[in-house]
């Protein structure tokens, strides 16, 4: 599955709750071992401290001290006012279809993973690309993607999108360079997303994938399309956001990119030369 | 050559899409038809020519008949712009599809943009998912990875 001369380092490592896995690829057959090696182990910590400080299933991060009132806001870890202020930004965003403060305190739990990883992908993985013979870098936090890939280098991210409707399959696929794809769902945890409009679990959407330039920001179209639903795509223009996909629960998929829905017609009326598919703007 | 085209359409159709209607498209598709074979293409990838066809029977057995080589259409012109779309065959497959030739300026910046648009797997070419990188899904436990499709890319390469 490796093209010829390429190289690829993997590792994996238990956070957030689930496994972080970053792959680099490198033409040149590890000439860097050293370095890729120690870059990943930074990024795996600086994912493991950020888990210390957000957490709320550690009653000793910082959030759940926020919450039990043990601690003021000025006292907690730094990343904590920058996480709020963004959530703040991704509630006004979303029209309130993410709400960081559904629950009656500040539990940026949603928001986390996806800011999180492209920090630290950001700072810790992204500057490989700049040591002669490593072509890409990318790293997977529980389904959760961010890749970067050398100017210079031909190499093309193949993604692969679960089907939530039947295990251990791919429903799509797509190519990326640089950017990053999330995936949220109901298929592997059960119906957990809430609708923080109206408290209630979010049904009808099994699974919405969103491309994005940035993990942070295609994590939270990806919740919010879940609870925007399956006949809502007027988000899809939203700033960042690239391309995505949303399969509901009974298995229908709509898909754009740009901005724009692409809709499969029906191939069997269809002309020979005809298009398998027409484009409608909006949603 | 309609089988060329029809495949085509059905990989590209994505990302002709970003920029044209069904009237632009139908510019393009007569501009596979007259294209001609080049060999090689002109532009190639280590991940392209290395792509394993599956063995599901599904999507294949149309393109037997096409020759290897790359077939390059000309480009066209549409309301966005000109358009031009290369077909990359090998083993009777079509094994890769370019658009060498955007109407938009900025397409190196928007790269990302034209090729990150999914493809379902139940309307593509069997080759296309038999490589496969990373996997996105809703979040996995710890417990919930050891049966993950990523965990196995992870296992086969680590």
């Amino acid at each position: 599955m490796i093209p010829a001369g390429r190289g690829r380092t993997v590792r994996t490592a238990g956070v957030m709750g689930t496994v972080a896995s970053i792959h680099v690829i490198a033409s040149d057959g590890g000439g860097h071992h050293r370095d890729v090696l120690a870059a990943i182990d930074v990024c795996f910590d600086e994912l493991r401290d950020v888990e210390r400080v957000f957490s709320t299933f550690r009653d000793d991060s910082d959030i759940c001290r926020l919450r039990d009132g043990l601690i003021q806001a000025d006292e907690a870890d730094a990343r904590v006012a920058v996480v709020r202020a963004a959530c703040v930004d991704a509630k006004e965003a979303t029209g309130g279809r993410f709400d960081a403060w559904r629950r009656g305190w500040f539990d940026p739990t949603g928001y986390v993973k996806g800011w999180a990883t492209e920090k630290a992908a950001r700072r810790t993985l992204a500057p490989l690309l700049g040591r002669a013979g490593i072509d890409a870098v990318g790293i997977n936090v529980g389904g959760d993607i961010q890749l970067f890939t050398g100017a210079d280098s031909a190499w093309l991210w193949h993604v692969g999108v679960t089907d939530p409707t039947r295990s251990g399959e791919v429903s799509a696929t797509m190519e990326v360079r640089n950017g990053a794809v999330a995936t949220s769902g109901t298929a592997e945890r059960g119906a957990h997303i809430i609708d923080p409009r109206t408290n209630t679990p979010v049904i009808g959407v099994a699974s919405a994938t969103v491309v994005a330039d940035g993990l942070e920001r295609a994590d939270l179209w990806a919740t919010t399309a879940i609870v925007a639903g399956f006949d809502d795509l007027s988000w899809i223009a939203s700033a960042g956001v690239h391309s995505g996909l949303v399969v509901s629960s009974d298995g229908r998929v709509r898909r754009w990119a740009n901005g724009l829905e692409l809709t499969a017609s029906d191939r069997s009326t269809a002309a020979p030369d005809a298009l398998p598919f027409a484009v409608r703007r909006g949603a | 050559m309609k089988k060329i085209i029809y495949g085509l359409l059905a990989t590209v159709t994505g990302v002709v899409l970003l920029f044209s209607y069904r009237t632009s498209l139908d510019a393009v598709a007569p501009a596979a038809s007259t294209g001609s074979t080049t060999g090689d293409g002109s532009e190639s990838t280590p991940s392209g020519s290395t792509s394993t066809p599956s063995s599901s029977p599904s999507a294949s057995t149309s393109s037997n008949s096409l020759k290897d080589g790359s077939y390059t259409g000309q480009a066209v012109d549409t309301r966005y712009g000109p358009v031009q779309v290369q077909v990359t065959v090998s083993g009777g497959k079509i094994t890769r599809v370019s658009v060498p030739q955007y109407p938009t300026e900025s397409f190196r910046d928007q790269q990302i943009n034209q090729q990150a648009v999914p493809t379902l797997v139940s309307e593509t070419l069997s080759a296309q998912s038999a490589k496969i990188d990373m996997v996105s899904g809703a979040t996995y436990t710890s417990d919930g990875y050891l049966q993950s499709l990523q965990s196995a890319l992870d296992g086969a390469r680590a």
